[in-house]
């Protein structure tokens, strides 16, 4: 009996969530129904489920009470939500990558400030990591399949999220670059960390204590 | 070949056109918040929509504001707050009378909006500041006239909505004196509202300080079990955040003199979203919407920019955010009465003495057209003369059925 409404995350961290969730005693088996159903409810606790990147926005509206979300979405949208928690689950690094025939040329017109086109499904993060750098970048957002990008020519390289870089291999793409590590979150709306700050705070503390038994 | 020309007449992204029965809605609720500032003995201003640039400081706001230039080169923009252009005012335009000076203003500030984070880029604030007072008791004023206004929408705390209240200068303070190396890092972090960033960079720092570092931000609660500030007391160090602490008790004391602890939620991790505050600070939430309702504080250092040297007080509220949560309404009695001729507008003129708000469509419509008009303009009463002091009078919904009835009768039907 939380009464809280609780947004997940399709996708690579679905797990990694649930596992949290249910470690901290919520009732996350009714996730597992594969249906589809977008919204489930059980024992009092609402959950939602919607794309990674779709998981700030619900919180950020109050749509959903707390959430679980990468770093990575986090930090490409910086909706305004309380970020609670590392779940230090989920890991994954945001890399800058080019093919691997072309990579000393592209680190080479990079490091003049020439500009390279960049695609990437994350074009704040890309824009701010080259900037950053005092170097020039032209942005191509696409929403999938960025590691075809450099392999037609839409760019020279690319900023993407890999856990395990097989992809990248598996395309001919070579990491030139770490920008940033992420893990999954937990987020919170503004107005609910307030208003029902004692079940937010109890499902934070059983989330610890499952983490403590996992070491 | 002609091309079609692509025009461009609807409105701007992030503005609209509001029709009644909203705009109805949004100036009752715009007087009814002004006749609650003025039992507090607020004066209303209005300043002009453009300032210059520099009068803003706020980064964020001024990111955010709508710019444009002058004749003479000078980059104005379109106010997106209302607390920075009364700081000027205050300092420039009031400057021979004794202060404080009890403003209140209810107007629209516009911001820049991407399309698709379902914001508005203009919209209404209503609020008050309190310039030439330090004391804690205007503050606990202040959040008292806030709670005032929402009770008189018929909102109640704790169920509808709760004044979240912080004070800047605890945590600030505790980290200037125990942390003074890491507190503008921690600061950003909690402005941020990343508590994660927090703890990572507590977690470089000796244990005791690390604990309070990472607790005080968690410590919210309500205000009336007096726990949060006991455990505030245990994390204290350093005269800053001792008085700011002192600070709070008095505003809490004030607030429940005001009757309105209840309405109180402490959180001492809320800094206020704004660079000037520097004291008390507060956000409204109200239950079922994600985002605040009003917000204000204690911001004592940003009339030094305009060369006068008074601590001020005050809050903003969103009205369209406000209108939002407010329970449905019933809309003001309109009757539509039919008929071109002269015994038409003696009926009209006899109906308005009674005190009915009164249209007259001046053509004359079959029943069916005069009801459809009612319903279009929100008129729930058709009426037709009959005869000297008589009328045929029916409600405009679909169902509606004529009676004959007085002027008085009519009156008393449409005005219940």
């Amino acid at each position: 009996m939380s009464g809280l409404r609780v947004a997940v995350p399709k996708g690579a961290i679905f797990e990694d969530a649930l596992h949290a969730l249910g470690g901290a005693g919520l009732p996350v088996s009714v996730l597992r129904e594969n249906g589809r159903r977008l919204i489930y409810e059980s024992n009092g606790t609402e959950f939602i489920v919607s794309r990674p990147s779709d998981v700030p926005v619900f919180v950020e509206h109050g749509a959903a009470d707390v959430g679980i979300v990468g770093k990575d979405v986090l930090e490409e949208q910086e909706p305004n939500v309380v970020e609670l928690r590392d779940l230090g689950t989920g890991a994954c690094r945001m890399i800058l990558a080019a093919a691997a025939a072309r990579a000393a040329e592209v680190e080479e017109a990079i490091d003049r400030a020439e500009v390279v086109r960049v695609a990437t499904k994350f074009p704040r993060t890309a824009r701010r990591y080259f900037e950053g750098r005092g170097r020039q970048a032209e942005v191509i957002a696409l929403h999938g399949s960025i590691e075809l990008a450099p392999l037609v020519g839409l760019s020279e390289c690319i900023v993407d999220l890999t856990a395990t870089g097989t992809t990248l291999r598996e395309n001919d793409l070579v990491v030139l670059d770490e920008i940033s590590t992420s893990t999954a979150r937990v987020v919170a709306n503004r107005g609910a960390y307030r208003l029902k700050n004692r079940e937010v705070s109890r499902l934070l503390q059983a989330m610890s204590s499952e983490g403590a038994v996992r070491g | 070949m002609d091309r079609l020309p692509t025009r461009k007449f609807t409105t701007t992204p992030g503005t609209r056109d509001i029709l009644p029965p909203e705009s109805t809605r949004l100036l009752n609720v715009q007087d009814r918040v002004r006749e609650r500032f003025r039992m507090f003995g607020f004066r209303e201003v209005v300043t002009p929509a453009l300032e210059y640039a520099e009068v803003l400081e706020e980064p964020k706001l001024r990111d955010a504001s709508f710019k444009l230039f002058d004749p003479d080169n000078q980059m104005l923009l379109l106010r997106p707050e209302m607390t920075t252009p009364i700081a000027r005012l205050a300092a420039q335009s009031l400057a021979g009378s004794p202060p404080p000076y009890r403003l209140s203003y209810a107007l629209p500030v516009y911001r820049r909006s991407s399309v698709g984070h379902g914001q508005s880029a203009e919209f209404h604030q209503a609020g008050v500041e309190v310039v030439g007072s330090a004391s804690s008791a205007e503050d606990a004023g202040t959040i008292a006239l806030l709670v005032d206004v929402l009770h008189a929408f018929g909102l109640r705390a704790p169920d509808d909505f709760a004044v979240v209240l912080g004070q800047s200068a605890f945590y600030g303070g505790f980290l200037r004196h125990a942390a003074p190396e890491a507190a503008p890092h921690l600061i950003s972090a909690l402005a941020a509202k990343d508590l994660v960033r927090v703890d990572e960079l507590a977690r470089d720092l000796p244990s005791s300080i690390g604990e309070a570092v990472r607790e005080i931000p968690r410590l919210v609660g309500p205000a009336d079990d007096g726990s949060i500030l006991d455990e505030a007391a245990r994390y204290t160090a350093g005269d800053e955040a001792a008085a700011a602490l002192l600070n709070l008790r008095e505003i809490l004391a004030h607030l429940d003199a005001y009757g309105r602890l209840g309405a109180t939620i402490l959180d001492l991790g809320l800094i206020g979203r704004r660079d000037y505050y520097t004291g008390a600070v507060y956000e409204v939430y109200a239950s079922g919407l994600g985002f605040t309702v009003a917000n204000g504080g204690r911001y004592d250092d940003l009339l030094h920019r305009f060369g006068k040297d008074l601590p001020a007080t005050g809050f903003a509220i969103s009205l369209e955010r406000l209108i939002s949560v407010l329970p449905h309404e019933q809309t003001a009695p309109l009757l539509v009465l039919v008929g071109e001729s002269i015994e038409a507008t003696r009926a009209a003129n006899g109906l308005r003495s009674y005190g009915v708000p009164v249209l007259q469509l001046a053509e004359d419509a079959s029943p069916e057209d005069a009801s459809r008009y009612a319903r279009s303009v929100g008129a729930g009463w058709v009426c037709y003369p009959a005869g000297p002091n008589s009328l045929k009078l029916t409600p405009s919904g679909p169902e509606g059925e004529f009676f004959v009835t007085t002027p008085e009768g009519a009156a008393g039907e449409v005005l219940r």
